[in-house]
C-alpha cells in the first residue's frame, strides 16, 4: 500500500481518538496547580474508561507501524539526527502500556525536526515521543501513551 | 559606544525569614527612561537551596534594576510535577518577585511538563509556542523539544509580521554552544536559522547546557545560553573559537535592556559578581567585557 494512503489511515484513527473525547473537560489557564493537577488525572481517567480495551496496535497497525519503520530508520541514517536524539538526553527503555501515564518525572527526548517534517501531523494536543527504543503516540494534555511503536529506534 | 553609567549598592534583605547581607553589586546597565528591562534565567526549577540564592540574588538586584519581567528558557520544573513540587520550585522562590509584579514567560525544556503552558503565572495561555511585545521589542517563544512544521509556519508568519523593531527568539536548546555535555544543537540550527536570518532576528537565549555563554555573532545573530540559573555543570565550559564569554563556577542569571537601538546584558553570578556585560547595536556591532 502507498505511504500516502498508509498515512491517511492513520490520520482517520487518530481522528477518531480526538473525536471520541471530545465533550470531555479540558486544560485551561489556571493559577492554581493543583487545578491542573486534578484536570489532567481527571481527563486520563476519562479515557481510560472511554478506551478501556484499547491495546498497542490499534492506531499503530502493523501496516502503519511499516511505513513509521521505514521513515525512521530512513532517517535515522543522518548522523546529525542522531546527535540530536542523544542531545535530547533519551531516556532509558521503559516498560510501555497503552493508557498509561507518561512518565513526567523523566526528559522528553528531542524529535528531530527532519523527522516530524516526514511523518503525518498531529492535532496540537498529540505529539511523537522516543522514550528508549520506542516510538510513542502521546496526548500531551491528558500525559496518556495512546499507542506506540516497540523497537522502532535502534 | 555609549558609556554606561555604573550604580553600585549595597543591601540588605530579608527573606524566607533571615537576613542576608549582600555585597556591593555594579549595575551595568544604563537605565534609561523608556526602556524594556528584563531578565533571562534557564535551568533553574530543582527546588534547591542553589535557585532560591540566585532568586534572592534577582530580587536584590531588581531593588536597582527593576527589570519588569523575566524570559524563562525552559526546564523550568525539574523531575515530580505535583503541585507542591510547582510551588517549591517557582512559587515559593520567585514570589518576591512575582509580589512585585514581575512576569515571568516561560519556555518549554525537555524536563518540562507541557502542561506548564496552562499554568497562568508563566504566561503561555495554553500555548507550546507564543510571541508577545514589550515596547519596542518582539519576544517569540518556542518549543524546541517539538520542533514540527506546524510551529516552524508560526514562526515565519510572526516573524514575518513583526515590522522593525528588535526580534528575540528563546528556547530550550542552543543552535551554539561549546558545552561539553550537549554542544550545537545543529539540526535544530537547520532549521531555524535560516528563519531568524531571513527575518532579522537580532539576538537568541536558550539554556539546556548548565552553564553561562555567549557566542561571538554568527550570521549577524547574537546567541546566549544561560542554563545554570539552578542546575550547574561546573568546568563544563570548554571554550571554542564560538565563545565570545563564558563562565560555568557557579550559578547565574541575565539582566537585560533594550533602549532605542542598543541592547545592554549582564550576566550576574549567585554571588552577585558581574560575570560578563556588554551591549548590542542593532548596527550589529557589540562592545563588552568580561573580567
Amino acid at each position: 500500500m502507498a505511504e500516502a494512503q498508509v498515512f491517511r489511515e492513520f490520520t482517520e484513527r487518530v481522528q477518531r481518538y480526538m473525536d471520541l473525547q471530545k465533550t470531555l473537560p479540558r486544560e485551561r489557564t489556571t493559577r492554581r496547580p493543583e487545578e491542573i493537577a486534578d484536570r489532567r488525572l481527571a481527563l486520563a481517567q476519562a479515557i481510560r474508561q472511554l478506551r478501556a480495551g484499547a491495546k498497542q496496535g490499534d492506531i499503530f497497525t502493523a501496516a502503519i507501524s511499516e511505513k513509521f519503520l521505514g521513515v525512521i530508520r530512513n532517517t535515522l541514517q543522518g548522523s546529525a539526527v542522531r546527535r540530536t536524539i542523544r542531545q535530547g538526553e533519551p531516556v532509558a527503555n521503559l516498560h510501555l502500556t497503552v493508557n498509561s501515564a507518561y512518565p513526567d518525572h523523566l526528559p522528553l527526548t528531542t524529535i528531530p525536526p527532519t523527522l516530524l517534517v516526514r511523518l503525518p501531523r498531529l492535532p496540537e494536543r498529540m505529539a511523537y515521543r522516543i522514550v528508549g527504543h520506542d516510538f510513542v503516540l502521546e496526548d500531551t494534555e491528558a500525559r496518556l501513551i495512546v499507542d506506540f511503536i516497540p523497537g522502532a529506534l535502534p | 559606544m555609549r558609556s554606561l553609567r555604573r550604580l553600585t549598592f549595597a543591601l540588605v534583605v530579608v527573606l524566607c525569614g533571615r537576613v542576608l547581607s549582600l555585597p556591593a553589586q555594579d549595575v551595568a546597565l544604563p537605565l534609561n527612561s523608556g526602556s524594556v528591562r528584563f531578565a533571562a534565567i534557564g535551568d533553574m526549577g530543582t527546588g534547591e537551596p542553589a535557585q532560591y540564592e540566585v532568586a534572592q540574588r534577582m530580587l536584590q538586584f531588581h531593588q536597582v534594576f527593576p527589570f519588569t519581567f523575566v524570559i524563562m528558557l525552559g526546564d523550568n520544573i525539574y523531575g515530580g510535577k505535583s503541585p507542591d513540587q510547582l510551588q517549591k520550585k517557582f512559587e515559593i522562590p520567585y514570589k518576591p518577585l512575582l509580589d512585585a509584579g514581575v512576569q515571568f514567560y516561560g519556555a518549554l525544556g525537555n524536563h518540562d511538563d507541557p502542561n506548564e503552558r496552562f499554568y497562568k503565572f508563566m504566561n503561555m495561555n495554553g500555548e507550546r509556542y507564543y510571541s508577545f511585545k514589550k515596547g519596542n521589542v518582539h519576544f517569540f517563544a518556542l518549543d524546541s523539544t517539538y520542533l514540527d512544521p506546524k510551529q516552524l509556519a508560526w514562526l515565519e508568519k510572526e516573524l514575518a509580521a513583526a515590522g522593525a523593531g528588535w526580534k528575540i527568539c528563546y528556547f530550550h536548546h542552543p543552535l551554539y554552544s561549546s558545552g561539553a555535555f550537549h554542544g550545537s544543537s545543529t539540526e535544530l540550527r537547520t532549521v531555524l536559522e535560516p528563519l531568524f536570518v531571513k527575518y532579522g532576528v537580532q539576538v537568541v537565549f536558550a539554556g539546556h547546557e548548565h552553564v553561562y555563554e555567549r557566542i561571538k555573532p554568527q550570521k549577524g545573530i547574537y546567541y546566549f545560553t544561560e542554563g545554570a540559573s539552578g542546575e550547574l555543570r561546573a568546568g563544563n565550559l570548554k571554550k571554542t573559537d564560538l565563545t565570545a564569554a563564558g563562565y560555568d563556577k557557579d550559578r547565574s542569571f541575565l539582566t537585560l535592556e533594550v533602549s532605542g537601538d542598543d541592547l545592554y546584558f549582564q550576566a550576574v553570578s549567585r554571588a552577585g559578581v558581574t560575570v560578563d556585560s556588554g551591549v548590542i547595536h542593532r548596527s550589529m556591532t557589540v562592545q563588552a567585557s568580561a573580567p
